[in-house]
């Protein structure tokens, strides 16, 4: 029992450290009647009502303060356990909204003002989706992920070439530039040329929706490579994501997910949704992408009722 | 009272052994997931696969190595090196060496030295713009030995780099090349150029009619000609190999989804004939041809959404089987003896090899 305890320290500390993180909600909050006050349940009954997360990715290498990133990917996760149907909606980063803090902005901006509970609240007032959960995941979080779980299969849909790439991984410099190359088909990538493939715009016509398209592609790659994992994974894989991830989901509520995480294995019951033109359009305050609500708000709906 | 000590320490000595044990049996049940591949040469081919005619080179991790008569051997070291291609006269190789900012092309002979570089694509000593350097991949050279076709990232527009298509004289500076295919914007462009006695069969990356980028195979016969498209883009198609007869070509195809397809089709030198699936259920890249036209070599995953290995799909898989002549003695009403399907050969099993490396078997 010494042995198994001090072998799954490391996982639990961490599994202790990042889940059921409290969100603090912006005050005042026109959307606070959407959260329950106490959004962890103590219980680890199975899940079997829907819920919503949203996913937050953030460039916080050196650049930024650690609790003033932005969120470069947003990504609004549907489950419905009764029909295993998984619905993902990428939100455009620059997306010009109301912001739950006050005032307006690009919506990237909402968790850099106001933490998770500010970015969970700005999507729920401006899409009118009531979200239970949070996960957040820094860029070299991502990186070491991919590494620990030994790469993902990805069939990069085109060539990704950039010129003008950050080099704000590993440099000295995290303001100066690498070349990137991500050549194009079936292939297994490591962490950081995942990295590279999700987060490289500068060659995309579509910009942040190809990115978007990208980022989903590379989730549901690692997600068909964590069923691959035995619970003797954890500890090398809480090493690799060590301060690199927050949850509001409590541990008990983790435990009764992953055995429905692993039942989902029909890729067709996945949706993506994306904000391409006409439900948005460039030209907003400041380099922003103008919503075009009328027509956002209803498909929202149809997939997040 | 002795005893009790005795008994504490043997409890204390019983308990660090099995804690001991315990953490380390834990630690060897890991899954095998983020094992590192080994090397080609470490572990070669599995004692029962068959060996694979004349000679396949293949990359993993920046090294090249070639495998012949069921062994591997290391060619160069794990320096960059990919996309290999055979010259006409069989006995030298173009290869790619990549650079963190640039990539140039070699011509090496068949144990892997480097005789030539071909290309200078690293940026002037005094241009300090990361965006002076250039990419070239995919290197082909012609039938007739004279002409070094390959992907280059040229002309350039600002953000938007994207590969184009070029052919230049075997050893002359780009200046004296010709830009062959105008690449779509903000697309990725053209790869992958195959010279064909009629032309040239290219992939070209575009957005297709539901704003998806997708692949598509182009040929064409003319310089700064786009030419005309061979499949579709739904088909979302790459990575041409034309067989040894030059009547029929593999690609990959996707369908525009995460999953790929081994498609083969007839090629008369100006279009592809109806397409025939034959590896369905597997991650599949990098199709290539037997010289001896036995069969198709390609990389796919060992195990779910695993490193690439090397496989083997058999002619009798895809092909159509002989008639069998009437035997004058045989029966009119003997049944046909049932024949069992011909499935692929997993050459090797601990691999990594690199998928976005064409093979090159000759």
């Amino acid at each position: 029992m010494a042995g198994g305890l001090a072998y799954f320290l490391p996982a639990a500390q961490l599994a202790i450290e990042s889940t059921g993180q409290v969100i603090t909600l912006p005050t005042p909050s026109p959307t606070a009647v959407l959260f329950s006050p106490t959004p962890n349940s103590p219980s680890a009954a199975p899940v079997t009502g829907a819920f919503t997360v949203l996913l937050l990715g953030s460039d916080d290498d050196s650049k930024f303060s650690a609790d003033h990133v932005l969120t470069q990917s947003m990504i609004l996760v549907r489950v419905v356990p009764s029909t295993k149907q998984v619905t993902m909606l990428s939100i455009p980063r620059d997306l010009y909204v109301h912001l739950s803090t006050g005032g307006s902005g690009k919506i990237d901006g909402a968790y850099s003002y106001g933490g998770p509970g500010a970015a969970m609240a700005t999507v729920s007032q401006d899409f009118g989706v009531r979200i239970d959960d949070y996960i957040w995941v820094g860029l070299l979080g991502l990186v070491k992920l991919i590494d620990a779980i030994g790469g993902i299969d990805v069939v990069t849909s085109h060539p990704v070439i950039d010129d003008y790439y950050p080099s704000d991984i590993y440099s000295r410099d995290p303001y100066s530039y690498e070349r990137v190359a991500v050549l194009a088909g079936p292939q297994h990538l490591d962490g950081i040329h995942a990295m590279q493939y999700v987060r490289s715009r500068h060659g995309d016509l579509q910009s942040d929706f190809g990115r978007s398209q990208r980022q989903q592609q590379v989730l549901m790659a690692i997600r068909l490579k964590a069923k691959q994992l035995s619970p003797e994974d954890l500890p090398a894989l809480s090493a690799a994501l060590g301060g690199e991830l927050k949850t509001s989901i409590g541990l008990s509520k983790v435990a009764a997910l992953l055995p429905l995480a692993a039942s989902f294995d029909n890729p067709d019951q996945i949706n993506q949704v994306f904000l391409l033109p006409p439900y948005t359009h460039g030209g907003g305050p400041g380099g922003s992408v103008t919503a075009n609500w009328g027509l956002i708000l209803p498909l929202v709906h149809q997939y997040f009722p | 009272m002795i005893a009790r000590y005795v008994l504490g320490a043997f409890l204390a000595v019983v308990m660090l052994v099995f804690g001991t044990t315990t953490y380390v049996f834990l630690g060897t049940r890991t899954s095998h997931v983020a094992e590192i591949p080994q090397k080609p040469t470490v572990a070669t081919p599995r004692a029962q696969a068959f060996s694979m005619s004349g000679t396949l080179y293949i990359i993993q991790n920046g090294a090249l190595y070639s495998l012949s008569a069921g062994r591997f051997h290391q060619l160069t070291p794990e320096a960059g090196w990919t996309m290999p291609s055979l010259l006409p006269n069989g006995t030298q190789l173009v290869a790619v060496k990549r650079y963190p900012t640039f990539s140039d092309v070699y011509i090496l002979n068949r144990f892997g030295q480097p005789t030539k570089r071909l290309t200078s694509n690293i940026a002037p000593a005094r241009n300090t713009d990361i965006g002076a350097n250039h990419w070239s991949f995919y290197p082909r050279v012609s039938a007739d030995g004279k002409t070094l076709w390959m992907s280059y990232d040229q002309p350039k527009f600002g953000y938007d780099v994207v590969m184009s298509i070029w052919a230049l004289p075997i050893g002359a500076p780009i200046r004296q090349g010709k830009l062959w295919t105008n690449a779509a914007d903000y697309s990725g462009g053209d790869v992958q150029p195959i010279p064909v006695r009629t032309g040239m069969i290219y992939t070209k990356y575009t957005y297709g009619p539901d704003n998806k980028l997708v692949g598509q195979l182009w040929f064409t016969n003319k310089a700064y000609s786009a030419g005309r498209a061979l499949t579709t883009p739904g088909e979302d198609c790459r990575s041409p190999a034309v067989s040894p007869s030059g009547t029929q070509i593999a690609m990959i195809c996707t369908y525009e989804k995460q999953i790929s397809y081994l498609m083969i089709a007839s090629w008369n030198g100006a279009t592809l004939g109806a397409r025939k699936g034959i590896i369905t259920n597997q991650l599949v890249a990098q199709p290539v041809w037997a010289p001896d036209g036995s069969g198709i070599a390609y990389l796919a995953p060992g195990a779910p959404a695993g490193p690439f290995q090397l496989w083997f799909l058999p002619k009798a898989a895809y092909a159509p089987a002989p008639t069998p002549s009437p035997s004058p003695d045989a029966s009119p009403s003997a049944s046909p003896t049932p024949v069992a399907p011909v499935k692929p050969v997993q050459v090797t099993t601990n691999n990594g090899f690199d998928a976005t490396s064409p093979l090159a078997w000759g």
